[in-house]
Formats: structure tokens, sequence, C-alpha cells
């Protein structure tokens, strides 16, 4: 076993020799999880709302008055119909409130259409937000006494993540994402350069066996796994608040679960390439691409088309993504994502076994 | 006989690249493999370091059966080739240390035969500095001392002076001839003629065959011709 340790520690030389890309590895997580918690937010603060008020009631100032002591909104008085539009398409606000003339006594007296909400939609997702929130406001200035238009009523109550925080969704999305970049890309562009310099072949002739060559790549890449794991959580928990509500044990036993499976990915990569850079190019446009786009890291995957919901299962990100959701928010029990674990595993599996197969047929 | 193949055969598909080549080296002898390029020298030379497994024939490699014992052959063999001289990002020394830690020698031997590798090739200055800093041709006469570290008895050179200037390439077969007489046998393939001449013996590859194997200077007797080059020419042409 000696002749193996000494394999492992080459490699830890040559990433610690390798200080840029050490860097990327390290430092790559932690600015994602900053970029991604304080960018990529559904959530709206300070949105420029525009009120127009023709009714001038105590009702409508009052009503103004909420909007104005509410943090989402920074109230703009507008006065006419070119103002509106002018407003609108200069981008300086992004809805209008109008209230309609003799709006109190109308809504007193029953009837409807007394506020209009103009809202830019050329950017629907925040259009539909603003929309929500006007609502929310909205509906505590209607008055009791107004009958309810349906009998239904829906009272929305947000489990696990109350304040609707994308962070929440955002953070295994994120591991998924970064550790696959970490453990595919650079077991393969690792093992494509022993390819590339001729050292394989030397390698190969020593009384090292191959899997020697295969466990002793992906140690070291494992370790900095790990302390990404760390690092990642450990930000997004001091910083965002994201929660571990399950156990911390299953969470990092999962973790490094889907950490083999990238590897895996890593030296299936390196048995079809020659060079590092294909080696690159492959798992950035192959791997990276799809895993951040269908692990749901972005866009919700139930949005997706069938086929491509389907195909998105060959992508490990997807069922981790799913498994840490129910580990970090809702502390489900182990029965709820045995599914998606089993399926990690089958995947690493067929991964591992025609990685090895062509390994072998390339050596032997 | 260090090495002896029989039959020795090679096909990939429907192609053969190695075909029924038989011949021995004795212990201590310098054993020149030459052959134009697609010749199947490196095909050759894979099944003997145990990489490759032949399609049919017999060989073995200090006593070992290429079949059957490729892990024990593996302990008693050196390799380097052109293509690989060290990992440029290590040190002098944590690259002696790895190459004979992977061929199993213990740390106190590192330490003792590391320390008089160093002294020969007067690097016990340079021993922390980076293989990438250092000239092609120190780097060349370092991974032929390092592939010798763990005193293998057979040493494989595949193209050990490619792009190497022509003083240190003739150093270099002085460190061959060294090598040599301690008694470790020497198996190399070059491209350069005028090396070929420096071989105990010599076998010429054409096509998957071995055309000529003799001493240099019995095979420009038979071929009538008054250097190597020619007979390498002869033998190339004779294929065509």
């Amino acid at each position: 076993m000696k002749h193996f340790k000494i394999f492992v520690w080459k490699e830890f030389l040559h990433i610690w020799r390798d200080k840029k890309t050490l860097m990327i590895i390290i430092l790559l997580p932690i600015i994602e999880v900053l970029l991604f918690g304080f960018v990529l937010t559904s959530e709206i603060n300070n949105v420029s709302l525009g009120i127009k008020d023709l009714d001038n009631s105590l009702w409508s100032k009052n009503l103004i008055l909420k909007f104005h002591n509410s943090e989402y909104f920074q109230v703009r008085m507008l006065h006419s119909a070119p103002e509106v539009e002018n407003a609108l398409q200069s981008n300086s606000i992004k809805a209008v409130l109008e209230i309609k003339p003799d709006a109190e006594r109308k809504m007193r007296a029953g009837e409807s259409g007394i506020i209009q909400l103009l809202l830019d939609a050329s950017d629907p997702n925040i259009a539909r937000t603003i929309e929500v929130y006007v609502n929310n406001i909205m509906a505590s200035s209607l008055p009791r006494a107004q009958p309810a238009q349906s009998y239904l009523s829906i009272i929305p109550l947000m489990y696990y993540n109350q304040e609707l925080k994308s962070v929440f969704k955002s953070v295994p999305g994120l591991m998924a994402v970064v550790l696959m970049l970490i453990c595919a890309m650079m077991t393969s562009v690792s093992l494509a350069r022993e390819k590339e310099t001729g050292s394989m072949n030397v390698l190969l002739i020593s009384p090292l066996k191959p899997w020697h060559i295969v466990i002793g790549k992906m140690i070291p890449y494992m370790a900095i796994s790990i302390v990404n794991i760390l690092m990642i959580t450990a930000l997004s928990y001091f910083v965002f608040g994201v929660p571990i509500r399950g156990s911390l044990l299953l969470f990092f036993f999962f973790s490094i679960l889907y950490v083999i499976s990238a590897l895996s990915f890593g030296l299936l990569i390196s048995t079809i390439v020659q060079t590092q850079q294909i080696a690159m190019m492959i798992s950035l446009a192959g791997l990276m691409l799809p895993t951040t786009l269908l692990s749901g890291l972005i866009y919700p995957i139930r949005n997706m088309p069938g086929w491509l919901q389907r195909f998105s299962g060959i992508f490990p990100a997807r069922w981790f993504v799913e498994i840490l959701s129910h580990i970090m928010l809702k502390d489900s029990p182990v029965s709820y994502y045995l599914q998606p674990a089993g399926i990690i595993l089958l995947i690493t599996l067929i991964l591992l076994v025609i990685a090895t197969k062509r390994f072998k047929l390339r050596y032997d | 006989m260090i090495i002896k193949t029989e039959k020795l055969t090679r096909q990939f598909g429907s192609f053969t690249a190695v075909d029924a080549i038989s011949f021995s080296v004795s212990e201590g002898e310098i054993f020149g493999f030459l052959g134009a390029n697609g010749a199947g020298k490196t095909t050759a030379m894979k099944m003997l370091c145990g990489l490759l497994l032949p399609t049919s024939g017999t060989a073995s490699v200090a006593g070992f059966d290429v079949y059957t014992q490729s892990e024990k052959i593996k302990l008693n063999i050196g390799y380097m080739s052109q293509k690989f001289s060290l990992f440029t990002d290590l040190t002098v020394w944590e690259n002696i240390e790895f190459y004979a830690g992977i061929y199993k020698m213990k740390p106190k031997r590192i330490k003792v035969h590391g320390a008089k590798l160093l002294q020969e090739l007067e690097l016990e200055q340079q021993k922390r500095r980076l293989i990438g800093t250092l000239p092609l041709g120190i780097r060349q006469k370092l991974a032929f001392s390092i592939a010798i570290i763990h005193e293998p008895r057979v040493v494989f050179l595949d193209e050990p002076t490619g792009g190497v200037d022509p003083i240190t390439r003739r150093r270099f077969w002085e460190m061959i001839y060294d090598a040599s007489a301690r008694g470790i046998t020497v198996f190399v393939t070059t491209h350069y003629m005028d090396e070929a001449e420096y071989c105990d013996r010599v076998s010429m590859m054409v096509d998957g065959s071995i055309m000529g194997l003799d001493s240099p200077a019995r095979l420009k007797a038979q071929f009538d011709s008054k250097t190597m080059y020619d007979v390498f020419l002869k033998l190339a042409r004779k294929a065509v």
C-alpha cells in the first residue's frame, strides 16, 4: 500500500503546485454562493411604484400611506396619463396603481373596477411578483364587510421556506453544480494530462495497478470536495440562514455519494479523450451545462417538456438536489428520498463499470 | 536469456502489428530495437512490459511469463521514454521519491540511492528545484538514472534521446554503457542510426517482422553496407 500512498501524495503535490487552479476550485464555490444568494433572487425590494390618485379621498390617502410604509415599494406620485407612460417607458417605475375617481364611494356601494394596476411585463417574473405583493397590501385595505367573491377562500401558507427565499433553493443546486465541476472536470483533465505527457505509460508499466491510478486520482479531489461542501454549507448557513433541518450525517453521506458519481463521470470522460483540452470541453459543454440547466437550479424541472424531464434524470444533479432539499429544508424521513438516492447509486455503478471496462480495454 | 520471445504475435482486428517475432537478449546486453514508425516496435515493447497481452506466441522477461506473471515482470523492469521526462511540476527529489516509491523501494534505500544518484549527476544543489526549470538534456539523464534507481534487471528505453543535442546524446550513451556494465540489460528503440552502432546487437523490424538481427558489424557485412543507415534503407525498401 505504500506505493499507492506515494501516488496519492504525488497527486496532492500536482494540485498544490498549480496555485491558480487551486485558487479557482477553492474560491469558486464561495463566489458562486454569494452571487446566487444576493443576485439570483425572485423576491423584490424597493420596487418603484407609481400611484395616480384620482379619488383623493381619505381612504385613498390611507392606502397610499400603506404603500409608503411598505419596505417593498418606493412610491412616486404621478398625475397625468403622459406622465405615467413616460415613467413606464423610461424604466423609472415598474408598475402604476391608478385609483379611479370616486373609488371610496363606489367601493362602499359594492361596485368593482375602482383600482387599476398597470405592470411593466417586459420581465414577466417581476411583474407577477409585484402583482402578488400589491394584492397583499390591498387586501388589508378593503373593508371586512366586503362580501367575499367566493365562499372558498385560499389562504396560502408557505411551508419550509416562509419567506420564499430563493437562496434556499439555490444552495442545493449550487452544490450540485460546483461539485460536478470540480470532480468531473478536474479528474478527467488530470488523467488526460498523464496521457498527454506520456507519463500514463510509465505509471502503467510500474507495479501500480490501474485501480491504484484511478482511485489515487480520485482521493485528492474528494478531499477538496469535502472542503467545498463544508464551505458552502457554512457560508449559506451563516450568511443566508439556510438551515440543515435534517441529519447532518445523512447530509454528508449523500453529498459524498454524489461526489463519487461526479468522479465517475470524470473517469469515463478520461477514458474517451486523449488531451486535456478535449477533456475540459466535454466536461464543460457535455456535463456542466446540462447540470446547471437541468438540475432545477435556475429553471424548475416541472416546467420542462416531458421528454426533457426524463432526460434530466440521467444527470445525478437532479436527484441530488431533490435529496438535499429533503434533508436541508424538510427533514423528511429517509424513505422519502430513497428513490433518488437509489438512482444516483445506479448511475454511479453504471458509469464505473463502463469506465473501468474502457480503462482496461485501452491498457490491457 | 533475460528476454526470450517465440513467434510473438499481436493483432488488432485484422491488422497484424507484430508478426511472429522470435529473438532473445542475454543479460547485460545492449539490444537495439530498430524500425520505421508503425513497424510494430512500440506494440512489441508494450507486450514485453506487460502492458499488452499477445495474441499468440510466447515471451518471457527476467524469467517471467508475459501472459501470467506481468506483475512480477513490472517489478523487475524500468522504463523511460522520450515523451515523458519526469513530472515538471515536481522537484528533482520529489520525482526520485515518487519513482522509487512506486517501485516499492524502502524509504531508507530511497535516501541512499537517491543521494548517490544526485552525486553522480552533480545535481545535489538542484535537489529542490522543479524539473520544469532544468534543461532538457539534464532532465533526460536524470530520467534515465531514475528509471534504473530500483536496479531492474532490464530497462526499456523508448526513443530516449529524441530532441537532445549530440553531446548530451553521447553522454547519455555513456550512462547506458555504465548500466550495462553493472549487469542491467538495456532494450532500446531509436531513430538515430549512429546510435544503432553503439548497440551490442540490433534487430531491424519492418512491417511487424524482424528482417535482420545481428551485431552492427555483421549486419553491415550481410547487407553489404557501410553504415547502419544504409542497412536500414535497404531493408525498409525491400519491404515496399
